[in-house]
């Protein structure tokens, strides 16, 4: 008889056996002999295969969902081209954590990566896990939120002092130059947040009219947010305007039904197709996009000019924000659809297109 | 009488290292290789000793403070509070070290685990003293000092991560003379520190009471124990493990911050659980315990080894968590049928 104290383990067992089963996932063929890293000098075209771990800050937040499907497209494109078959392998934790992507880090180190791709939730956290990686031959670069004391080779994304100075300049023009506002921060833990919120401030400091009752993080998951920003507005009903370094609350539908367009005005970061609804109906006339899918396809193309091309990369790639208004709304909308995003609503898909 | 070799059989740790081992082998199986670079050897993705140290290193973490947290789940008690104290105890650490700036290396260590083992010590007694003192479950007062410790270490760190000297790194990085990217620090001491607890709760008199006050709190008091200094020492336990957890953490990732082990209480728990350890009190086990973590990491591993949505690592711990607490209750009504039907001077 089986003692209960080995039920469950057992039972554990076999239902990871059975996961095992399903999983479908057949043992990685063996990299081709001399298959280190073309980095280290393996002339282009030696290399069959590049494995490159993607470690985004939370599987849970869409923006880096979009940023998978540009790594995958990317390579699906580029690696034909190259004569290369590129994997990405998806590493990102279910919520923020900069202790679990130092674990992912040091894993897809032990299991053969040729690259790793990360945004990082803490940079103190990751630094020595990227150094190590670095040190044990694989291509590491950040994209979104830097670790710019670490031995990553690049970052890719905007300048954060400079998108919350863009934040805040866009919310002082929509309000006339005069008003209270608040900011919403996200994780406060995030550096490149930390940076926008600094620019806004920066910023905020030129305008006289404008005063900032208060900086508000917030967990960055749109429910979260959304509540967040409606118990700031019931605690303070003087404010006007928001400046969201992030477009967490938006990615809800709530806020359409809770603030009046005509007393309140939203500035945000992020531009994605359940936003759309807030910039048609004037609560947030400008968005400041993000575009989160070349987050994935740039920075996998960059580790294929590295390791395939042996390309010289430059410290800093710089990431553009769109502006996303009205006037461009339909264009952004298509542009959205191209990316692979399902959800963008028809009506927006038409606007403007027949001009086209 | 049992044989020793038939009570090892069947006791929890024996089934737990074998279906770590039965996953070990599973995993085996199914990760696939690649071509190591340093060496040019075809090795495992899973069964190579980078693999397997980074996974006991994942898991040393929660595994001490799932040490400490057995102790209080074996008095009855739950400790919400572990992850917050972890947190607090480091950013307090790197905050104290970036002020003072030791000269020697030695000197960094030694105050660093000073002051991590000091705040783990002063929130175990504060918790103790509520939960002795107060009218209320230690799932609330260790609910609200989960939240007012975690403020507190967002208030004095001000959502800064602060990097820790890098002495400390060095300590907790140290290859021990194995490979110089093997790491196995963190992993010793999670298993000193599962022995020390299995000696202090199985070996002392002090431990047994701890089991005696959570198997019938009543018959305790009736046998003149100190129920208040129990409740008292297993906090101030749990704290200490939180803290010494702090600081190997800090020191082995390189920083602190306000939101360090957020949600870790969760794994605390449920390593002790599928440990064996009875939320009713009066059983549990620190080894059992530090295995329970370990399984709980290598399912998590397992997910992605085997390439899965990593959505189901959420699943299966949930799952253990219920079946482990199920049978728990299955087995204890088990025994209690047996000893009701024992003749009087049975066995145990």
């Amino acid at each position: 008889m089986i003692h209960p104290r080995l039920v469950l383990p057992l039972a554990l067992a076999a239902l990871t056996a059975a996961l095992a089963a399903c999983s479908g996932a057949p043992p990685s063929p063996a990299p081709a002999a001399g298959g280190a890293s073309p980095a280290a000098g393996t002339p282009a075209g030696a290399k069959k295969k590049i494995k490159i771990a993607l470690i985004a800050k939370s599987s849970t937040n869409p923006v880096f969902l979009a940023a998978r499907t540009g790594a995958e497209a990317a390579a699906k494109e580029l690696g034909p081209k190259n004569g290369v078959e590129i994997e990405v392998a998806w590493l990102t934790p279910p919520q923020e954590d900069g202790q679990i992507q130092a674990q992912r880090i040091a894993q897809a180190v032990n299991e053969g990566a040729d690259a790793v791709v990360i945004s990082c939730s803490d940079a103190g956290k990751v630094t020595g896990a990227i150094d190590d990686a670095v040190g044990r031959g694989l291509a590491v670069m950040t994209f979104d939120s830097d670790a710019p004391q670490s031995k990553r080779f690049t970052f890719y994304g905007v300048d954060d002092l400079k998108t919350g100075q863009t934040t805040m300049a866009e919310l002082a023009t929509q309000m006339g130059g005069k008003g209270k506002v608040a900011v919403l921060q996200g994780n406060q833990n995030a550096p490149n947040l930390q940076k926008r919120v600094q620019g806004v401030r920066e910023e905020a400091a030129k305008h006289p009219g404008i005063e900032i009752v208060g900086v508000f993080p917030n967990i960055e998951t749109p429910q979260d947010a959304a509540a967040e920003v409606i118990r700031v507005n019931n605690a303070y009903p003087e404010i006007q305007g928001w400046a969201m370094v992030g477009g967490w609350p938006l990615f809800t539908r709530t806020l359409l039904d809770e603030i009046d367009p005509k007393r309140m005005k939203i500035v945000a970061v992020d531009a994605l197709p359940v936003e759309l609804p807030y910039v048609e109906k004037g609560l947030a006339p400008v968005l400041l996009a993000q575009p989160v899918y070349l987050w994935g396809y740039v920075s996998v193309s960059t580790i294929v000019d590295k390791l395939v091309l042996n390309k010289t990369i430059p410290e800093r790639l710089p990431m553009e924000l769109v502006r996303v208004s009205k006037e461009n709304l339909g264009d952004w909308a298509r542009q959205l659809k191209t990316w692979g995003f399902t959800d963008v609503p028809d009506k927006y898909l038409q606007m403007g297109a027949s001009a086209k | 009488m049992k044989s020793f070799v038939q009570r090892a059989l069947t006791s929890p740790a024996a089934g737990l290292l074998m279906v770590i081992l039965l996953l070990g082998t599973i995993l085996t199986l199914f990760a696939g290789t690649h071509v190591d670079r340093r060496t040019g050897v075809e090795v495992n993705n899973f069964l190579n000793s980078n693999t397997l140290v980074q996974t006991a290193t994942d898991a040393s973490f929660f595994a001490i403070m799932a040490v400490g947290a057995t102790f209080v789940i074996i008095s009855g008690g739950i400790d919400l509070s572990v992850g917050s104290v972890y947190a607090l105890a480091g950013v307090t650490m790197a905050l104290a070290l970036r002020a003072l700036a030791p000269s020697s290396d030695a000197a960094t260590v030694l105050i660093g685990l000073g002051i991590c083992v000091a705040v783990g010590l002063v929130c175990g007694v504060l918790n103790g003293l509520m939960v002795v003192t107060l009218p209320v479950h230690p799932f609330v007062i260790t609910l609200g000092t989960m939240w007012i410790v975690r403020g507190l270490a967002f208030v004095i760190s001000r959502a800064e991560s602060i990097v820790v000297p890098a002495s400390l790194t060095g300590m907790a990085k140290a290859s021990l003379g194995l490979t110089e990217t093997l790491y196995p620090v963190p992993m010793l001491m999670m298993i000193a520190a599962a022995v020390v607890g299995m000696v202090y709760l199985e070996r002392t008199v002090m431990g047994r009471h701890i089991f005696a006050f959570g198997g019938n709190p009543e018959a305790s008091r009736f046998a003149g124990l100190r129920l208040g200094r129990i409740q008292m020492g297993v906090f101030v336990v749990s704290g200490l493990t939180a803290g010494l957890a702090a600081f190997l953490g800090a020191s082995f990732y390189g920083s602190a911050s306000c939101g360090d082990a957020a949600g870790y209480e969760l794994y605390v728990i449920a390593s002790a659980v599928v440990g064996g350890a009875s939320l009713t009190g009066g059983k549990g086990s620190a080894i059992s315990a530090m295995l329970g973590a370990l399984l709980i990491v290598l399912i998590r591993q397992s997910i992605r080894t085997l390439r899965l949505d990593q959505n189901y690592e959420w699943i299966v711990i949930g799952c253990a968590i219920i079946i482990a607490v199920v049978l728990d209750q299955g087995s204890a009504r088990v025994a209690a049928r047996r000893l009701a039907a024992a003749p009087t001077g049975g066995t145990r």
